[in-house]
């Protein structure tokens, strides 16, 4: 066990805005906190995300960089997850560890960065490091938030939720073939509004193409919605078309969603809805809990107080 | 030479009360394998001086304070009064459980980066008082879980918090002394919470040991409620939008 005057451990943010990869961010270090190794969120000015439950302690990055400075390599660790942070990080004399939320060019010069330790949150991810010669990383896993999984509502029939900021023409597309349907539009609602939306919906149209992961899917079936997407990059390894949902080219959304809410539909309905479940639970925090109990007896050892 | 523990006391007059929770201090650290250690009692303006000893009471050092003084700036004179490892900052309407010093030891002991540890209190009726807080957004801002719910309303395996009560918490002094003690721009009230905001700011845990259960009378000394309710604006100035909600 050290003090903080013998270890620090900070988790980079970019901001605190209402994006997946805050989100995962802090969901990460608030389990690191769980499982003993203190993580404090560092963002631009010392603000605190507060769309949804969180109990990270946050500084400012310059703050944190201070911090640093004063440390050193052996004794200040630095998780991050956007590639542009990594140059001046990367000049901050911590050991870095990058938490990969997306594959985009833009993180080679992190992979070959040897010194960089790599952290895979899905397998695509993985594949991805391959290619570039990395096959060094360690997979933490991805969690859904507890909040999706409790407090059942009663469904309401005909009931669709998407989220319009990825993706709009494709869900507004829908709607003016569907207009028996009651489409509910999420935007910009903290965590709990939306599990509460997703609760209620039979159906989660998924218009967001080009997702790194696509989250709000895996919510979604959390909350024992039915799933109606279009494909993803990372999140495909978990999506399973016809048993845990429903994969269509953007074209294809809107005659796919009409079939799905076919009024005989309704065993198939329920078949997706029970995949979709069986899907979340493997995504369930307690189980990445377990896992990353056992990586910090193991390879991330280093991590711990 | 240092010693290990030094207790710090705000009291103004209710020496009655101060009696007794001086005999369960005593009681405590016997019980913890600290038979002598400091006791610091800040007689905050009391109308009548406190006594140089209480009837039955364990010694102490007293600190008079002759102008009505902040929770934060009185405990911060305390503790330089007889510095030491650890300070536990009590409430004088706080009877602590024979083990409950005890098991505040032993969790800053089994873990160097544990900064401030805090215990769970009992309201007489048996309901909790303190079991740790939890931060909400405004208008309520930070609460204590599980108030005034039976005892088994917050589990006892829910010991990590981001904020204990200042009722009765230990504070290591490293911790104490890098954070510059309590903020003393807080007069009465959420001064605890900022302080244990800050430790983990600087890399510290904050816990409550939810076992064994200590007695808390809460807000005995007259006038205290009616201190509390400004500092609130004060916290959110400070604090609001700069920490996590978990509440």
């Amino acid at each position: 066990m050290r003090s903080p005057a013998e270890h620090r451990l900070f988790y980079f943010l970019p901001g605190t805005g209402i994006f997946g990869g805050i989100k995962v961010g802090c969901q990460f270090a608030s389990l690191l906190n769980r499982l003993g190794a203190l993580c404090v969120l560092a963002t631009p000015d010392g603000s605190a995300p507060t769309w949804f439950r969180c109990d990270v302690p946050v500084v400012s990055h310059a703050t944190a960089l201070e911090t640093i400075a004063a440390l050193g390599r052996d004794r200040a660790t630095v998780l991050f997850s956007l590639p542009h942070d990594y140059p001046q990080l990367a000049d901050s004399g911590a050991h870095l560890v990058f938490h990969c939320q997306g594959t985009d060019p833009l993180i080679d010069p992190i992979l070959a960065d040897p010194d960089v330790t790599l952290l895979s949150c899905w397998p695509q991810a993985a594949r991805y490091f391959r290619e570039r010669g990395r096959d060094d990383d360690i997979d933490v896993g991805i969690a859904i938030s507890d909040t999706f999984f409790t407090g059942a509502r009663r469904k309401q029939a005909g009931h669709v939720a998407w989220m319009p900021r990825r993706g709009a023409a494709i869900g507004r597309a829908a709607r003016r073939r569907n207009r028996h349907l009651d489409f509910e539009a999420i935007e910009g609602s903290d965590e709990e509004t939306v599990a509460g939306v997703l609760k209620r919906c039979e159906i989660f149209l998924a218009t967001s193409e080009n997702e790194w992961f696509g989250l709000p899917v895996f919510e979604a079936m959390a909350a024992g919605a039915v799933v109606l997407t279009v494909p993803v990059f990372g999140g495909m390894d978990y999506l399973k078309p016809g048993e845990n949902c429903l994969v269509a080219d953007p074209s294809d959304v809107p005659s796919t969603l009409t079939d799905l809410t076919n009024r005989h539909g309704e065993a198939r309905r329920a078949r997706l809805r029970h995949g979709a479940l069986a899907t979340a639970l493997s995504l369930h925090p307690q189980r990445q809990a377990r896992h990353l109990t056992a990586l910090l007896n193991g390879p991330l050892a280093f991590l711990r107080p | 030479m240092t010693s290990r523990l030094t207790t710090v006391i705000l009291s103004r007059d209710m020496d009655t009360l101060l009696r007794f929770c001086l005999i369960h201090l005593g009681v405590a650290a016997a019980a913890a394998g600290l038979p002598v250690h400091d006791v610091v009692i800040v007689d905050n303006a009391s109308i009548r001086h406190l006594p140089a000893a209480l009837d039955g009471a364990p010694p102490y050092r007293r600190l008079r304070l002759d102008a009505h003084t902040g929770f934060s700036a009185a405990c911060n004179r305390g503790a330089t009064q007889a510095p030491a490892d650890f300070y536990l900052f009590l409430n004088n309407d706080v009877l602590l459980a024979r083990d409950a010093l005890s098991a505040m030891i032993a969790a800053m002991a089994a873990d160097p980066g544990l900064g401030i540890c805090g215990s769970r209190l009992m309201f007489p009726d048996g309901t909790i008082q303190h079991a740790g807080v939890l931060m909400a957004g405004p208008p309520g801002g930070p609460y204590h879980v599980g108030r005034r719910q039976p005892p088994r309303a917050v589990s006892v395996s829910r010991t990590d918090f981001q904020a204990v009560t200042g009722a009765c918490a230990l504070v290591r002094r490293e911790t104490f002394e890098a954070l510059g003690g309590f903020d003393e721009t807080f007069t009465f009230g959420y001064e605890d919470v900022d302080l244990c905001l800050r430790a983990r700011q600087a890399g510290w845990r904050v816990r409550c040991v939810q076992a064994p259960e200590s007695l808390h009378f809460e807000s005995m000394t007259p006038g205290r409620q009616a201190l509390g309710a400004p500092t609130l604006g004060q916290f959110f100035q400070r604090w609001l939008g700069r920490y996590t909600i978990d509440g």
